[in-house]
C-alpha cells in the first residue's frame, strides 16, 4: 500500500484526545474516596471492570475512527501484485518484432510473425514473455506474462507501417521501457536487419542491464540475403515544364532493369515513359518528362514505376510543385522614380518565389486595401504621415508586416513612425565617418545562411536606439542597430537603418541585398516555415503555418483536428504517406509526406556485425552472476493503483454506527444512576 | 438520645448548627459564637458553673492566670490567693484532635472541620470556666502538642493550633497517647475527637493506661451522614482516604450490611469506653454542636 498524501499523518496526532479524554472520564468517575473502607466488602460482580472494559472499546473505536479518517485523507492506493511470480529459474522472453516500412517488402513480416510464434511456443513452463514492436517508436503490444495465448493474440493484426527503424533508439526505448522488471531476459529481436537500421555508434545498440539482471540477445533474421530494389528516389521540377525523376537502385550491385515511370499531376497522368535503367550500387537512374503543364498553386505530383518488385510501396513517390503566380506586394515610396524604388522591385521580382510589385504613391495611398497584402515595402519609412502611421500600426498589430528602410525623409524625425523607436541624439553622418558591421544574427530566418554583410560600406545611418521589443538582428560599431525587427500585435516590422538608394550605404548594389530581400519576403509573409515535403512520422508545426487557426486534412480526406485544437495545437504528426492539405485562411497547401528513403535500402547488416552485437550484448553481462536461491518477483508494467477510499468510507460509518450504540448505551447506564 | 435528635429544653440556635459555622472562617469567632449562643440557651444553672457565686480562696499556684488572684487580700495578707467561684473546679481540659487522612470525608464539611469546631468550642468553654487548656494535634504520629495551661493568652494559642490542622496521613492511636502519658503527669480531663476507625482493643490497650492514671476521658466519635448510612445505587468502586487501597461494593451490600457493621464497631467501641470508665459521644456531623456541648459539661460535672 502507498499514501499519496504522506504528510496528512500528521494528523494522527490527534489520537492524543480521545486518549485524554478518556483518561480524564475514567479518572474523575469511576473512583470515589471514602473514610475507611475497613467495613466494606468486595463486589462479587466485577462492574468496574465491565465498564473499564467498556470504556476502552469505545476508545478503541474513537482511535480507529481517527485513524481510518487519517487515512483516508492520505489517498491510500494498493497498487496490482505480480501476475507471474516466477524462480531464479524463470526467464522473461523480451520479444521484439520490427513493423518498419522495410518489412513490407515480400513476405518478411509474415515471417517475422511466423518466427514469433515458434518462439513463443518454445517458451519453458517456468517462463514469461513480453512484446513489443519496433519501427518509429517502440509500441508495447503484451506486457509480461506466463500466458502464451496473449502474447499469441497480440500477435494477430499487426502490420508493418512506414516508419524508419534506427535500432540503438528501439534499444534505449526497451531499455527504458522494462527497467522495472526484474528477471533473466532473452531479447528475441525479429526483424530483416537493415544495414542502414544500425546505430551510428555500435555501443548504442548494447542494452543497458537491467536493474542488474544479464540480458542475452537473440537474433532472429527474416532473411539473410540482400534484396533488390527501386524506388523513386527523387522529382526536381528543372524548367517550368520539365521534370526529372530520379530512379534509385537499392541494392550492392550494378542492376539493369526495365520499367515504366508513370508521371500523374494531380491525380491525372500525364506521361508514361518505360525505359531500362541501369546504375550502380545505391545509384540512381534519371528520367526526364518535357512538356508538363501545371495547375496555378499547389499541384500533386505522383510518380510510379510498374512493374512492381517485392516492395511496392516505395515504387510511387508524392511530390508537391507550387506553380503559384508572383505574389503581389505593395510598394510605398514617395519618389516612384528613385533610385530606391529601382532596387527593391528588381530585388523582389528577381527571387526565388516571384513578386509582382504594386508602386503606389504614400501620399495618395488609401489604407483600405491593405488587408490584401499579407506585407508591404516602403522605402523610406519618414514619408509617412501620422494618419497614415496609424493605420499602418493596425495592419500589423492584426498580422501584417512590413519591410521598411530609413531615408532622407526620417531625417529630423524623433522616432521611426509605426515602429516607434526613438532617434536620439543627433544625425551621426560624417563624411569621414563610415560603420561596420560587428555582428549578424544568422539564427534569425531573414539572415540564415547569407553572407556579405560584412563587406558593406556604411556612411550614414540613424542613431535609432533599439528597443526590449526590437530584436536587433544585425549591429554596426558603436552598438547602432542597423537591421531590427519589432514584433507588434500580431504581426512583424523589420526595419533597415539605410536608404535603399545607395547613398547611404552600398547595399543596395550588393548581392547580399537579393538574397536578403527574397528571405525577407519569404519571412514577412510567412511562407518560408512550410516545407513541402516530409518525411513520414515528422511533425507538422502548426502554428508557425498559422496551420492552427484552419484545418488540416489527411490523405484521405479526413479532418485531423476538433475545433478545439484548430485555435490549440501546436504540432501534428504526419504518419501517412501521400498528400496532408492545409487550409487556413486564405491558403491552401499541399505537403507530400513519403517513406524515409533509407527504409528502401534492403540491404542488411552483414553476417559478421550481427555476430559481434550479439557478442557484446552478453559480454556486457558476462561478469554477472545468475541470481540464485532468491524468489523473484516480476512486475513487469507499471502496476494498477486501486484507491481503497470507498472502503474506508464503508468502515468508517460502521465504526460511527458502532461507537454511537455504546456511546449511547454508556450514557443511558450513568443516566440511571443519577 | 438517638443520633440525630436533639433535646428540645435546649433547641440549638442557629449558630450551633455546623452548616452555619462552616460559613466563618475564624476558629475562633466559631467557638465565641457557639459557646456563648449555648450558654445564651441554657438557663442559668449552677450545676454548670456558669455563675459567678463565690465559693472559696485557695492559694495561687504555679499555672494559675494571675488575673484571678485577689489583690484585696494580698493588701491585706501579703499572700496570693485565688477566688474560686461556683462551677470552677480548678481542672484542666486536653483536647487531642485526629487529623488522620479519614478525618477529612464529608459532604459539605469534613469531619474535621466538625472536631475543629468541637475542640475550640471545648476549649472556649473551659476558658470561660478557667479551667488549663492544652491540645494535641495527631494522626500517625504527634503532629502538634500544646501541654495544658491557663495562662494567659492560651486559648488563643490552642485555637491556632486547632486552625493550622490538616487531615493527611493514617491514624495511629498509641502515639499520642504514649505522648500524653509521657508528658501530663497531672490528671484532668481529655477529650479524644477522632472518627475511630481503628481496633478497638487496641484502642483500649491505649486508653487504658490514661484512665488508670486517674484522667477523665471523653471520646468524642465523629461519623458523617453518609458513613452511617451511605446510600449509592450502583456498584462504586471505594478508595480509602488514607491506605490509597480502593474496593468495588454493590449497592445492596452497603444498604444492608455496612449499616451493621459501622453499628457493630461503634457499640465495640462505646464498650472500650466504658470499659475504661470513659464517656463515649456518638456525633453525627450533620447535627448541632450543643448536644457535645452538653455531653461535656455533663461529663465535667461528674468527674468534678
Amino acid at each position: 500500500m502507498s499514501l499519496l498524501s504522506p504528510l496528512f499523518l500528521f494528523a494522527l496526532l490527534g489520537i492524543a484526545l480521545p486518549i485524554w479524554l478518556h483518561r480524564l472520564q475514567t479518572n474523575a468517575t469511576e473512583r470515589e474516596k471514602f473514610s475507611s473502607i475497613m467495613f466494606m466488602e468486595q463486589s462479587q460482580r466485577r462492574v468496574h471492570i465491565q465498564r473499564k472494559l467498556k470504556y476502552l472499546v469505545l476508545m478503541a473505536l474513537r482511535i480507529l475512527f481517527l485513524v481510518l479518517l487519517v487515512l483516508a485523507f492520505t489517498k491510500p492506493v494498493f497498487f496490482t501484485a505480480l501476475e507471474a511470480a516466477v524462480t531464479e529459474d524463470t526467464t522473461h522472453h523480451v520479444i521484439v518484432l520490427d513493423t518498419s516500412f522495410s518489412m513490407r517488402e515480400g513476405n518478411s513480416f509474415a515471417q517475422a510473425v511466423t518466427l514469433a510464434e515458434e518462439l513463443v511456443d518454445a517458451m519453458g513452463a517456468d517462463d514469461i514473455a513480453s512484446l513489443y514492436t519496433a519501427s518509429g517508436t517502440v509500441e508495447t503490444i503484451s506486457t509480461a506474462t506466463a500466458d502464451p495465448a496473449i502474447i499469441r493474440g497480440g500477435l494477430e493484426g499487426l502490420e508493418p507501417d512506414y516508419g524508419r527503424l534506427d535500432i540503438g533508439a528501439m534499444v534505449t526505448a526497451l531499455d527504458s521501457l522494462i527497467t522495472s522488471s526484474q528477471a533473466n531476459f532473452i531479447i528475441h529481436f525479429i526483424s530483416d536487419y537493415q544495414q542502414s537500421g544500425q546505430a551510428v555508434r555500435f555501443a548504442d545498440m548494447i542494452p543497458d542491464v537491467i536493474n542488474g539482471r544479464p540480458v542475452t540477445l537473440s537474433i532472429h533474421q527474416v532473411k539473410t540475403e540482400d534484396v533488390a530494389n527501386w524506388s523513386v528516389a527523387s522529382v526536381e521540377i528543372t524548367t517550368a515544364d520539365s521534370i526529372r525523376v530520379g530512379l534509385k537502385n537499392n541494392s550492392s550491385a550494378e542492376q539493369s532493369v526495365e520499367k515504366t515511370v508513370a508521371l500523374s499531376i494531380n491525380d491525372i497522368t500525364q506521361q508514361s515513359l518505360t525505359e531500362t535503367f541501369t546504375a550502380p550500387a545505391d545509384g540512381i537512374s534519371y528520367i526526364s518528362f518535357e512538356n508538363v503543364s501545371f495547375d496555378e498553386g499547389d499541384n500533386r505530383l505522383n510518380v510510379s514505376i510498374t512493374p512492381n518488385d517485392s516492395l511496392p510501396d516505395d515504387d510511387t513517390r508524392y511530390t508537391v510543385f507550387d506553380n503559384s503566380p508572383p505574389a503581389p506586394v505593395i510598394l510605398l515610396s514617395a519618389d516612384p522614380e528613385s533610385l530606391a524604388v529601382t532596387y527593391i522591385t528588381t530585388a523582389l521580382e528577381t527571387a526565388p518565389r516571384g513578386y509582382e510589385v504594386e508602386l503606389l504613391d504614400v501620399n495618395d495611398f488609401d489604407p483600405r486595401i491593405l488587408q490584401r497584402y499579407p506585407w508591404i515595402v516602403i522605402d523610406d519609412i519618414g514619408s509617412v504621415n501620422a494618419s497614415l502611421a496609424q493605420e499602418l500600426q493596425a495592419y500589423v498589430d492584426g498580422g501584417g508586416a512590413i519591410l521598411a528602410a530609413v531615408g532622407e525623409r526620417t531625417l529630423g524625425q524623433a522616432s521611426i513612425p509605426v515602429g516607434g523607436q526613438a532617434i536620439g541624439g543627433s544625425l551621426s553622418f560624417s563624411r569621414n565617418t563610415s560603420y561596420n558591421v560587428q555582428g549578424v544574427n544568422v539564427s534569425h530566418p531573414v539572415l540564415d545562411g547569407s553572407v556579405g554583410w560584412n563587406n558593406l560600406a556604411i556612411s550614414r545611418v540613424l542613431p535609432i536606439e533599439a528597443g526590449e521589443a526590437d530584436n536587433v538582428l544585425i549591429t554596426l560599431n558603436n552598438n547602432i542597430p542597423f537591421l531590427t525587427e519589432r514584433n507588434i500585435g500580431l504581426g512583424r516590422f523589420l526595419l533597415l537603418n539605410t536608404s535603399l538608394n545607395n547613398t547611404w550605404s552600398d547595399l543596395p548594389v550588393k548581392p547580399v541585398f537579393v538574397s536578403f530581400v527574397a528571405e525577407a519576403a519569404r519571412h514577412l509573409s510567412n511562407e518560408e516555415l512550410l516545407v513541402k515535403e516530409q518525411t513520414i512520422n515528422s511533425f507538422l508545426q502548426l502554428d508557425q503555418n498559422n496551420g492552427a487557426s484552419g484545418q488540416v486534412y489527411d490523405p484521405a480526406g479526413n479532418s485531423l483536428l476538433s475545433l478545439a485544437d484548430t485555435t490549440q495545437s501546436q504540432s501534428i504528426q504526419l504518419s501517412e504517406t501521400g498528400y496532408y492539405r492545409i487550409v487556413t485562411l486564405g491558403r491552401d497547401n499541399l505537403v507530400a509526406v513519403n517513406p524515409d528513403t533509407r527504409e528502401s535500402d534492403l540491404s542488411i547488416m552483414d553476417a559478421q556485425a550481427l555476430q559481434n552485437w550479439e557478442t557484446m550484448v552478453a559480454g556486457s553481462a558476462g561478469d554477472m552472476e545468475l541470481v540464485d536461491g532468491i524468489a523473484i518477483s516480476v512486475v513487469e508494467e507499471e502496476p494498477v493503483a486501486i484507491e481503497i477510499w470507498r472502503v474506508l468510507l464503508i468502515l468508517l460509518a460502521v465504526i460511527v454506527l458502532a461507537e454511537s450504540l455504546l456511546g449511547n448505551r454508556y450514557l443511558r447506564f450513568n443516566t440511571g444512576n443519577t | 438520645m438517638q443520633l440525630g435528635q436533639t433535646d428540645n429544653k435546649n433547641a440549638p440556635t442557629r449558630l450551633l448548627d455546623p452548616s452555619v459555622l462552616s460559613s466563618l472562617s475564624n476558629l475562633e469567632l466559631v467557638a465565641k459564637a457557639v459557646v456563648e449562643g449555648f450558654v445564651m440557651g441554657l438557663h442559668r444553672s449552677p450545676k454548670y458553673g456558669f455563675s459567678q457565686e463565690f465559693v472559696e480562696y485557695r492559694p495561687y499556684a504555679e499555672g494559675d492566670d494571675p488575673r484571678h488572684i485577689d489583690w484585696n487580700v494580698y493588701s491585706r495578707t501579703d499572700k496570693t490567693f485565688i477566688k474560686l467561684f461556683k462551677g470552677e473546679t480548678n481542672s484542666h481540659l486536653m483536647l487531642l484532635l485526629d487529623t488522620s487522612a479519614s478525618m477529612g470525608f464529608g459532604a459539605r464539611y469534613s469531619k474535621l472541620q466538625y472536631g475543629k469546631y468541637l475542640a475550640a468550642s471545648l476549649a472556649y468553654l473551659a476558658s470561660r470556666q478557667h479551667d488549663a487548656i492544652g491540645a494535641m494535634i495527631f494522626n500517625d504520629e504527634v503532629v502538634q502538642y500544646r501541654p495544658p495551661t491557663s495562662k494567659s493568652g492560651t486559648l488563643h494559642g490552642v485555637i491556632h493550633t486547632l486552625d493550622k490542622a490538616e487531615a493527611v496521613e493514617g491514624t495511629a492511636m498509641h502515639k499520642p497517647f504514649t505522648r500524653f502519658r509521657e508528658h501530663v503527669k497531672k490528671r484532668g480531663l481529655v477529650a479524644v475527637i477522632s472518627d475511630f476507625y481503628c481496633d478497638p482493643e487496641a484502642l483500649m490497650e491505649n486508653v487504658r493506661p490514661l484512665a488508670l492514671h486517674g484522667q477523665d476521658v471523653i471520646m468524642f466519635h465523629l461519623l458523617d451522614p453518609d458513613e452511617l448510612n451511605p446510600n449509592i445505587k450502583e456498584s462504586t468502586l471505594y478508595e480509602d482516604m488514607e491506605s490509597g487501597e480502593a474496593i468495588e461494593v454493590d449497592p445492596i451490600f452497603m444498604k444492608q450490611d455496612y449499616p451493621q457493621r459501622i453499628k457493630a464497631h461503634i457499640a465495640a467501641i462505646e464498650k472500650t469506653a466504658k470499659g475504661m470508665n470513659a464517656d463515649h459521644v456518638l456525633l453525627d456531623t450533620s447535627e448541632p454542636l450543643d448536644r457535645a456541648l452538653h455531653a461535656y459539661l455533663t461529663f465535667r460535672e461528674k468527674r468534678a
